[in-house]
Formats: structure tokens, sequence, C-alpha cells
């Protein structure tokens, strides 16, 4: 039953996907209506796929990677949808809504064989795995607003305005967003992490160090951590900076392809 | 009602300016056309819109044809252009086709430039002057409330008036999309150009503050501020100006490059990444073409704003698609409800003519009926309203719907006809 109804809602943010982005290209204002109303009516679905599956399954839906996934997916159309009715920047969800796609997409593929036992599952692993989800779900956001600064900084270089012209908010307002989203995620991570390689540190011992997801995890955090330093101590602003969140979001892809391909620790 | 609606006229489609600016007329001159053209009763409603891009009658005339000469061969006459020579430039039309052009034309539709605010002000002008001289009537009026009406539409609904189309607007434009809104980023005019200082007023009405002005001349630059209630700068400081500001206007007469992407550099690192904005309007340019390469930094000169504009164009142009659909639909809301009130008259006299043949009757059977208590002529009064009422509901709908339908005045006269309503009123006199 949870299937079907995280499927509806899949659908529906493929379709809002496709009008957002069709909204942006065409700059028509009912598009960007529809793409929103969909992607509030996938995320009602969404949640309900979410609760039907811990009611299901008798335990929180989190202990696999799918599930995680799934998570990370929910909090960040739900982040989207905030940021944009709070910062006004309607086309947000034209960006956030085809990565967001890409990770679903993933899920029925590798995602969905791995998990953790549940005996395994104590409050410090959930402890771990939701701040870490927070972490991502908002770095999902900080992505969407690079790309989007560095798509509308390359127009107002070239100094011919292109499609996206039209719609997009100010170069300040993306680069705000960007950092916005990053100092969010950064304590988030940071915990979520630390939490996770202090116990698997006690658990696995020496098993840790070769640990893909564990390995991985660590550059993602390395290289968001250089990109908060710029910015807060060397001034980043601008492309620089997106480039550091973009570089930093396609470490944090390799880290889930990872978690998929080498099981690891993690997947026994 | 509707089909004796016209408009007749030409614009910038179909005039040149020579032939436009000849019919240009003066108000008093205008108010005399339109006494004389319903004193002699050619047309029962006129209205003139005169702008230097079009001149175009609105009326309602039994003959639309005679009322479009006799309003062109006047306004012609003015500066001796007979009516032989403007007839192959007129268009007309008429009913609804009549009502779509008006809602076209104040909406900006039909403008030389798409979307443009002007046009508006001109339409309810000329629809004042008209009221003026009493030659509005019902039908002119309900049509210029509702053209007014789908303008304020088309302009909040569509984005065909959005967009900047002058190259100092576009400079403002481009400040939006580049900066977290404008109010409280400062600017530094570089020379005296006049496209300088209305770059520059225009940015101080978005509520920018302060202003810098930097000159050669030292008189020059201190004038200048004056004028712009800002603050003089002397030309050596340029460079260090230029690291505090976040917009650049440079407009002098200088034949060489005056900001150089070396200098740009230098102040870059004490700005700590915030976007610098160049805005060159001089020709020869004042500011090296290198410095759009530096992080953060953007440098539009006059070629670049003139493609934002074209670029702005070709958007409206875009937009205005929806706008059409939208005067569309408007056009026939509003025919529907001309047709239908065409038939009120009708139908107030039908009633008319029943309540008096009720209150005759009435009147006559209580005269005979001298002991009659209270509650005996309440019952009376009742029982012959009600078949009053009962009477006109069929005849009322039957005309309403064949109004919708469009043959309300078949009906009309049918009915008239039957009851012996002799001529409806209320029709505008023909």
């Amino acid at each position: 039953m949870n299937a079907v109804v995280f499927d509806i809602a899949l659908t529906a943010y493929i379709v809002a996907a496709a009008a957002a982005l069709a909204s942006l290209v065409w700059r028509r204002d009912g598009l960007s209506r529809l793409a929103r109303e969909l992607t509030v009516g996938g995320w009602l679905c969404h949640t309900a796929a979410i609760v039907l599956r811990g009611v299901e399954l008798r335990r929180a839906p989190v202990l696999t990677l799918a599930e995680a996934v799934s998570l990370v997916i929910w909090l960040a159309v739900l982040l989207d949808l905030w940021v944009e009715r709070r910062y006004g920047v309607t086309t947000f969800n034209a960006f956030i809504l085809p990565v967001v796609l890409a990770l679903g997409l993933g899920l029925p593929t590798g995602l969905r064989d791995l998990a953790l036992e549940p005996r395994t599952s104590s409050a410090w692993i959930l402890v771990h795995v939701a701040l870490v989800l927070v972490g991502l779900s908002a770095l999902v956001l900080n992505f969407g607003s690079a790309i989007m600064y560095l798509l509308q900084e390359r127009q107002l270089k070239a100094r011919r305005p292109g499609t996206f012209y039209y719609r997009m908010p100010s170069l300040e307002t993306l680069d705000r967003l960007t950092l916005m989203t990053l100092t969010a995620a950064f304590p988030f991570l940071t915990v979520g992490l630390a939490l996770g390689f202090v116990r698997a540190g006690r658990a696995w011992g020496r098993d840790l160090v070769g640990d893909p997801l564990a390995l991985f995890s660590l550059v993602m955090w390395l290289v968001y951590a250089a990109t908060l330093f710029g910015r807060v101590i060397g001034h980043w602003r601008g492309r620089r900076a997106a480039y550091f969140s973009v570089a930093g979001f396609c470490v944090l892809l390799a880290t889930l392809g990872a978690g998929v391909l080498f099981q690891g620790r993690h997947g026994s | 009602m509707i089909e004796r609606l016209f408009v007749a006229g030409l614009s910038h489609r179909t005039a040149p300016i020579a032939v436009r600016e000849q019919l240009v007329v003066d108000e008093d001159k205008l108010r005399e056309i339109l006494a004389d053209l319903t004193g002699r009763g050619t047309c029962a409603e006129v209205m003139i819109l005169s702008t230097c891009n079009r001149v175009e009658v609105y009326g309602v005339a039994e003959v639309a044809g005679e009322a479009r000469g006799a309003a062109f061969r006047q306004m012609g006459a003015h500066r001796g252009i007979g009516l032989s020579t403007l007839e192959p430039l007129l268009y007309s039309m008429d009913g609804a086709e009549a009502v779509h052009h008006a809602f076209r034309v104040a909406s900006s539709l039909d403008s030389m430039v798409l979307g443009e605010p002007q046009i508006l002000g001109q339409v309810k002008d000329a629809f004042a002057l008209a009221q003026s001289c009493r030659t509005v009537g019902p039908v002119l009026h309900s049509l210029m409330s509702q053209a007014f009406a789908v303008a304020k539409r088309v302009r909040s609904d569509t984005e065909v008036g959005r967009h900047a189309v002058s190259v100092s607007f576009a400079a403002v434009e481009l400040a939006r999309k580049i900066f977290d809104g404008l109010d409280g980023r400062s600017v530094l005019l570089v020379g005296a150009g006049e496209m300088g200082e209305l770059a520059a007023r225009h940015f101080q009405d978005q509520g920018m503050l302060p202003l810098f002005v930097a000159n050669r001349t030292a008189g020059r630059a201190q004038a200048l501020a004056r004028d712009l209630a800002g603050t003089a700068v002397p030309f050596e400081e340029l460079a260090s100006v230029m690291g505090q500001v976040d917009i650049v206007i440079t407009s002098t007469a200088a034949r060489e490059i005056i900001v150089t992407a070396a200098e740009v550099a230098r102040v870059l690192p004490g700005r700590r990444g915030r976007p610098l904005f160049f805005i060159d309007i001089s020709v020869p340019r004042n500011v090296d073409p290198a410095v759009n390469d530096l992080e953060n930094v953007f440098v539009y000169d006059v070629d670049d704003l003139r493609s934002v504009v074209e670029a702005n164009l070709r958007e409206r142009k875009r937009q205005a698609q929806q706008a059409e659909s939208l005067v569309e639909r408007e056009v026939t809301k509003f025919a529907d409800r001309l047709r239908s009130l065409e038939v009120v008259p009708t139908i107030v006299s039908l009633r008319e003519k029943l309540e008096e043949i009720r209150r005759a009757e009435l009147g006559r059977t209580l005269a005979r009926l001298p002991g009659a208590d209270e509650v005996t002529r309440q019952a009376l009064e009742a029982l012959s309203q009600g078949i009053v009422n009962k009477i006109l509901h069929a005849p009322t709908v039957k005309l309403r719907d064949s109004s919708k339908a469009g043959h309300g005045h078949r009906w009309m006269e049918v009915i008239s006809e039957l009851f012996g309503l002799g001529k409806s009123r209320g029709g505008p006199a023909a």
C-alpha cells in the first residue's frame, strides 16, 4: 500500500517538475501555479506513504537507504515550498524537483535492497540518521540555488537576456539562499556524521576505515566545510562559492552511489 | 444597439506620420466637431481620440459611413486635406469588432511600443472631453468604462507592460537582477552626459541613496551634484569611491577609457565580493570591456542595454498573446451584456403597460365596492399583481434569452406589436 501511495507522490513530482520547467521556459504563470499545486499534492501523498510504511512495518521508516533517500526528498520538497513562500522565489521548484526526482527514481533499483538490520537500530543510530537526513535535504536546496546562481550570472555576464533571465530572482538573493542553506545544513551534517563515526568506531573498530559510505561522507563533509570556511573567512561570494556547492553535491551523490555499490559495514 | 456602434480612423499602422501630424487639432476644434456631429444628428453619441499615433472616431450612428466621412472631412479641412486623400488610409469597424478594437487600443495592444502606458490616459482624456461636450450616451459610456477595466486587467494580469523598453529603465531593471532590492544602494555618476543624468535620476526614483558625482571640471560636478541632491567627489578619487558604491554610471565625452580592468581589480578585495555594476552610456566607451571578466563585476554599454531593450520588446510580444485572448473573452462578455441591455426598454414598457391596466381596472372595481374593508382591498391588490407578474414572466424570459442568442430585435417587435407598446422607448434617437 505505501509503495502505491509513494508512486502516486512520485508521479505528481514528475508532472510538477515538467510544469515548473515549462513555466520557466515559456513564462506562463498558469503553469507555475499548476507546478506548485502538484508539488503540494505530491508532498501530502508522500507524507501519507511514509506514515503508512511505518504503520505497515511496525518500525521507524528510516532504516534502509531507500527510506533515508525518501525522507531526504520529503524534507527537501518541504523546504523548497517554504523558501518559495518566504522569499518569493517562484522558480525554485524548477531546479529542486529534477534533483529530487533523480534521487527518487533511483529508489527502485539498488537502493531498496540496502537495509540496516532492525535489531541494530538503536536510538543512537536513529539520531545519527535523522540529523544527516536533515543536513542532506538542505544541501539539495543548496545545490539548486547554486545552479540557479550560475545560470543567472552567466546570462548577466553574457549581456544577452536568455530563456531564464525573466523569471529568475536577483543574484544577491540566490547567493544569500546558497549561503543560508549551507549554514543550515552544516551543523546537522557535522553532528550527525560525528555521532555516526563515534558510534561506528566503537562498534566496528578498524572496519570503519574500510567502509565506503563512511569514507565518502568524510570527503563530502570536507568539501562543504571548505566552502563554508571560504565564505565566512575568505568572503567568497557568487560564482566561486556556487562552484564549490556544486562540487560538494557531486560528492554527496557519489557517497550515495558508494553506499549502493560497495555496501561495507553500513549494509550488514 | 451594439450594431450601431462604430469606430473609424487611422493609426501608425495605416498612415504615415506626414498625414497623422496634419490631423492634429486643438481641443476647441475637437469640441466643435463633436458638437457638430451630434447636433446635425449624424451620430447619436461620439468621441474622438486624437494622439500622435492615431486619430479615431468612436460613435453610435445609423449610418456609420456618413459619420466617418463627416468627422474626417472636418478634421482634414483644418489643414486643407481632402477626404479623398484620407479615405484610403481609414479603417472602420462596427459592432463587436469595434468593441474589440476599443479594448485593444485602451490596453495598449495596438500601440507602436507594445504595452506603453500613455495610451490609456489619452483614451480617458478623449472620453472626458466628449463627456464635457455631452456627446457621450449610454453605449459609449459602458464601452469606455469597460475598456478602462479591461486595460487595467491586462496591465495587472499579463506582462505586456512589464520589462523596460528604454535604455535608462533597462539599466534599472538589470540592477534589480543583480542586487537584492535597490533601496540604500549607492550610485557614482561620472561625467555630465544627459543620458547619464537621466539614468541617475531613474535610480534615485527607486529610493537609492547616496549619489556621488565626479567630473573632470570640479565646477560641473558641483553643479550637477546640487541638481541631483548628491555629493561631488574629486575626479582623482574615482578609484576609491568605486570601491564603496554599488553602481557606476559613466557618461563622459572622453575619447579614451577612464576605468581600466587593473583599477577595478585593485578595489575588489576591499568589496568582499559585493557585486559592482557598471553602466557605460558613453560613446566611445569609458569602461574597459575587460572589466566585465572580473568576478562579481558586470559591465553594460549602450549596445548591451539596447539589446536588452530589444529582448524585452520580444518578451512583451510573447506576453501579448495572453492579453489578446483576455481581451477577446471580455469582448464576448461585453457584447452579450449590451445585447441584453437593448431589450430592457421593451421589458420596462411592457411592465408599465400592464401596470397601467391593472391600476385602472382595480380602481374601477373598488369604486363599485364602496363597502369593501381593508382585507378585501388588499386581497384584490395582491390578486391583480399576481396576475400581472404571471403574464409578464414568459415574455420577459423570452426577450432575455433571444437577446443573448442575438435575435432580440425580432421578439422586441413582436411583443411591442402584440401588446400595442408603440415605439420602444429608451433606444438611441435615430
